[in-house]
């Protein structure tokens, strides 16, 4: 007791109160006196004491009421009766009522001290003892919310935890497992049964079988796919950690479930994109190698005006394989979810215009005529104008190269409703009914005769379709074969706000 | 007389460089863009040998064009010769003795096609006949 020892002594015979008050002070006890009962509650309800000396004879409230309601107060404050009745039954009859100890009357200051020390002692070991229950009931506590929070931390995880233990036993799951592995019930279900049984798919119990198989102990981890078939096939990552004792015993093995279906989804597309990518670049590739080997061996003949021939052929496919690269490279840009759109309010007449402008030189080799056909004040849209230029740019080239001599390529411009509806149509080749739901897949071009000699990425289509949709607009596509082609982008236009 | 070579390929530049090169190694030259064009011509004047591409435009295979040659009595003795990109797009090792059964295929050159091998195979195929 680091604080100094306070003694409360309660009894109505002053020369007793006074008496101890001296023996007790000169020990360097703080003491305090009370003459009855009620007093003294009145200092035990104020004052912290860690013993009280109380008289059981005393008028307004007896010691034994008085002991009573200390113990409410304080069970931990020890209670020490003076009696003058030296019989055993008082003296048991107070030990009941929670006294320590008791002294009788008359007592000399040697009997006193030892009493209370005795009673002291006994206050310590319960403070104590008091404060150790209160560090193991905090800790117990600590334990417990652990235990829960462990609980609420498995049973939230999108990962499946599947637990088992050393005899093969499902020893916990989470919900995400039962999720994944179609388990009906409840968590706590299949607790205790053996997992080959608890698990009715056999691909995934051959690969928890694997923990158990003696190489085991060599791996930490062993992470695996496993595709589950069924109604909607998963391709789970399940992942195998084996828990071990010091010696390297196997106590059981932890294994988490991963569904990576979507993942898998996405690296398929890109896969099948890469070889796309491949397969286009080949092709002009093997046409330029061939064509410079032939030139170089002489292999195709020696006509100086075929040789010539050759090489121009090599370099328009050089030229075009160039174009997909950049059409690549701005794909990929507006793939990627971090594209920058500087959106700005246009006036869509301008970018029209120029982009028709640059496109009417080419044209005249072809004998191309445009037209451009916008009201005044068209109203203005909210994009990114270098899209908008490359948008315009891949449908009136596509209108222009897929035109016939002599043909018209038509710009027009005009509100409709909360949209600009921008149309460019042709009057060329036009596209087939077979075709006409492809033109806008990625590579997809149209062939025939009259293609044949039309170089082009495929991919020309693909960005201007990625473009509208990145500013939430839509493409449709008319044509009929040898009439022409209409594309038409409605793009939503600026929000107004009504005053 | 001149050898008559058909080729069907739908990639202008293989038929236009090939063409080159067959004439210049004394072959007569027929083209074809589809399996359609290509059928016709076998139709009209049925060629020597047929230089065939895997991939044709459209639906068509060179695999289902070469069945329906083999399967006509008229023209099954025609050797079909094969080239394809797919081999070394896939992985997929093409050869004439595991897949020439099934392929309905008298050869096999993978492209980009190396002159000399294509000489050298055409020139096998017609000397067997």
């Amino acid at each position: 007791m680091a604080e100094p020892v306070t003694i409360l002594v309660c009894d109505d015979e002053k020369g007793i109160r006074e008496g101890c008050r001296r023996i007790l002070s000169s020990e360097g006890y703080t003491v305090d006196t009370a003459e009855n009962g009620k007093l003294g509650m009145d200092k035990v309800k104020e004052n912290s004491y860690d013993l009280v000396l109380v008289d059981l004879m005393m008028p307004v409230m007896g010691g034994l009421e008085m002991m009573e309601q200390v113990r409410q107060i304080d069970p931990g404050i020890i209670l020490v009766v003076i009696t003058g009745f030296a019989t055993v039954e008082t003296a048991v009859e107070a030990m009941k009522h929670g006294a320590y100890d008791y002294i009788p009357k008359p007592f000399n200051p040697d009997q006193l001290l030892a009493v209370i020390n005795r009673g002291l002692d006994k206050r310590r070991l319960t403070i104590e003892k008091e404060k150790l229950r209160e560090e193991r009931d905090q800790r117990l506590l600590e334990v417990a919310s652990e235990k829960s929070k462990l609980h609420t931390i498995v049973n939230s995880m999108a990962d499946g935890i599947l637990v088992i233990n050393r005899e093969r036993q499902l020893a916990l799951w989470n919900p995400a497992v039962l999720k994944m592995l179609n388990v009906t019930g409840r968590v706590d279900s299949g607790v205790g049964m053996d997992y080959r049984k608890a698990l009715r798919q056999k691909d995934l119990v051959e690969v928890i079988n694997k923990a158990f198989s003696p190489d085991f102990s060599q791996y930490t981890i062993i992470s695996e796919e496993v595709v589950l078939s069924g109604e909607t096939p998963k391709t789970l990552m399940v992942i195998l950690a084996g828990v071990r004792d010091e010696k390297g015993e196997n106590l059981g093995v932890v294994c988490t479930f991963r569904d990576i279906s979507e993942l898998k989804e996405v690296e398929e597309v890109k896969s099948q994109f890469v070889r796309m990518v491949a397969h286009e670049i080949r092709a002009p590739l093997g046409a330029i190698e061939g064509y410079l080997n032939a030139y170089l061996t002489g292999v195709a003949g020696t006509d100086p005006q075929f040789n010539r021939q050759m090489l121009e052929r090599a370099k328009l496919r050089a030229h075009s394989l160039m174009d997909l690269v950049n059409d690549l490279l701005l794909f990929a840009k507006l793939e990627s979810k971090k594209v920058v759109r500087k959106k700005e309010f246009l006036d869509m007449t301008e970018i029209i215009e120029s982009t028709v402008e640059l496109f009417k030189v080419q044209g005249s080799t072809k004998d191309i005529s445009f037209s451009v056909d916008i009201p005044d004040r068209l109203p203005l849209i909210e994009a990114d104008r270098a899209e908008m230029e490359q948008l315009l740019t891949n449908l009136v080239s596509n209108a222009m190269k897929y035109n016939v001599k002599n043909g018209k390529v038509a710009v027009r411009a005009v509100p409709d409703g909360h949209y600009l509806s921008i149309s460019v149509s042709d009057t060329g080749i036009g596209i087939d009914e077979e075709s006409l739901p492809c033109v806008f897949d990625e590579f997809y071009r149209v062939s025939g005769p009259n293609t044949r000699y039309t170089t082009g990425t495929g991919l020309g289509l693909s960005i201007v379709k990625r473009i509208v949709e990145s500013h939430f607009g839509e493409i449709t596509v008319e044509s009929k074969v040898e009439k022409g082609t209409t594309f038409t982008v409605r793009l939503p236009l600026k929000q107004v706000n009504e005053k | 007389m001149a050898k008559r070579i058909l080729i069907i390929d739908d990639d202008v530049d293989f038929v236009d460089l090939n063409k080159a090169v067959l004439e210049n190694n004394g072959f007569e030259v027929e083209t074809a863009f589809s399996a359609r064009e290509g059928m016709d011509k076998v139709q009209f004047d049925a060629p020597d040998l047929i230089l065939l591409d895997l991939m044709l435009e459209k639906h068509d295979t060179g695999f289902s064009f070469a069945k329906s040659i083999k399967a006509d009595p008229r023209y099954k003795d025609i050797p079909v010769l094969m080239i394809s990109a797919v081999a070394s797009e896939t992985g997929y090792e093409f050869s004439q003795e595991q897949d020439g059964y099934w392929m309905k295929t008298d050869g096999f050159v993978p492209k980009p096609v190396e002159p000399d091998v294509l000489m050298q195979k055409i020139n096998a195929l017609l000397d067997k006949k």
